[in-house]
């Protein structure tokens, strides 16, 4: 892991830590019904705890807003160039479009975030904490990786292609 | 009005919900740019004449909370340069001399950085602070921090 990397993920591991104590908390405002409360956050200012920023530079930033029953944590991927725009907009939308089968993920990123987490008390309840913070900073490592391995991916099939289809003007 | 049903009308009762504003402990005085400008002062004296250490622990020393935004802002702006002014090596030795409570300022002096285009430049330096601050005291500044009303 780079020298800059390790300070970052530290950081974003031990906020989470201290997020996530997240409590069974039902709605105050409808009887009956039990919802995070940080997607409701214009209703009860009680509830809510102060959000986090966690940053390394401008384009890559954590952002991790908690509440009494719920945690929101955004992430913002690098984006170096229009190709990783493109690419780590299909490959959020690609993972949250199955949001069901991770149980965590948002369905849509807050404004200005590349993906967005949704940790509620059912999945502190059910699943291990520690490894739901675990399974946070790897995806965070592995998401780098993966843009700038599909980036050289991409990069490499354009060039064949090109050199495929430019080659039949050769003589 | 076709969908009155849909109508949230706890909103217009003014006791119903409490706001942000509401939960800001009462603040007798409220300092002002004027009051603080000696302790900014007193800050670059310190950090430019190289006594970072103390610079810090006086940075650190009951800030302006009940200030206004523009008041916080210029504090804030010198709190930054002090803490960037600071050598990789030095940090965890200016982090041992803090209090408790003076760690729960730094952490949301930190946040705060972060948060905010001039910071976010600086991030390395900050996330450095933030590190050793983590490996002095653990996880307890961030929890003060997380539920602490009074903002910087």
């Amino acid at each position: 892991m780079s020298q800059s990397l390790r300070p970052y993920l530290n950081a974003v591991r031990f906020s989470l830590e201290a997020a996530l104590t997240l409590s069974n908390f039902s709605s105050q405002e409808v009887e009956r019904h039990n919802r995070p409360e940080i997607e409701v956050a214009h209703q009860s200012a009680e509830l809510l705890l102060q959000p986090m920023h966690i940053s390394r530079n401008e384009n890559e930033q954590v952002l991790i807003e908690s509440s009494v029953n719920s945690v929101r944590v955004s992430l913002m991927v690098k984006q170096a160039d229009e190709i990783e725009q493109i690419l780590v907009h299909k490959f959020t939308r690609f993972l949250e479009q199955r949001a069901e089968a991770f149980y965590i993920l948002r369905r849509e990123p807050i404004k200005g975030y590349s993906i967005t987490f949704l940790i509620t008390n059912k999945h502190t309840e059910s699943m291990k904490t520690n490894k739901l913070v675990d399974f946070i900073i790897e995806f965070m490592e592995e998401v780098d990786k993966e843009i700038s391995e599909m980036k050289l991916f991409l990069n490499a099939r354009a060039r064949f292609v090109a050199e495929a289809y430019l080659g039949e003007f050769v003589y | 009005m076709t969908d009155w049903r849909r109508i949230d009308i706890d909103a217009f009762d003014p006791e119903s919900r409490l706001k942000t504003e509401d939960l800001l402990p009462p603040y007798t005085t409220q300092v002002t740019l004027a009051e603080l400008q000696p302790k900014i002062t007193q800050l670059r004296n310190l950090s430019t004449s190289g006594d970072i250490s103390a610079a810090v622990q006086l940075a650190m020393q009951d800030p302006p909370y009940s200030a206004d935004g523009a008041t916080k802002a210029a504090y804030f702006q010198a709190v930054l340069d002090t803490l960037s002014q600071v050598r990789q090596a030095d940090i965890a030795n200016i982090v041992k001399q803090l209090s408790l409570d003076q760690e729960a300022v730094l952490v949301k002096y930190l946040y705060k950085g972060m948060s905010v285009p001039e910071g976010q430049r600086q991030g390395g330096i900050l996330l450095a602070w933030f590190e050793k601050l983590t490996q002095a005291s653990g996880i307890a500044p961030i929890t003060h921090y997380l539920s602490d009303r009074r903002t910087v």
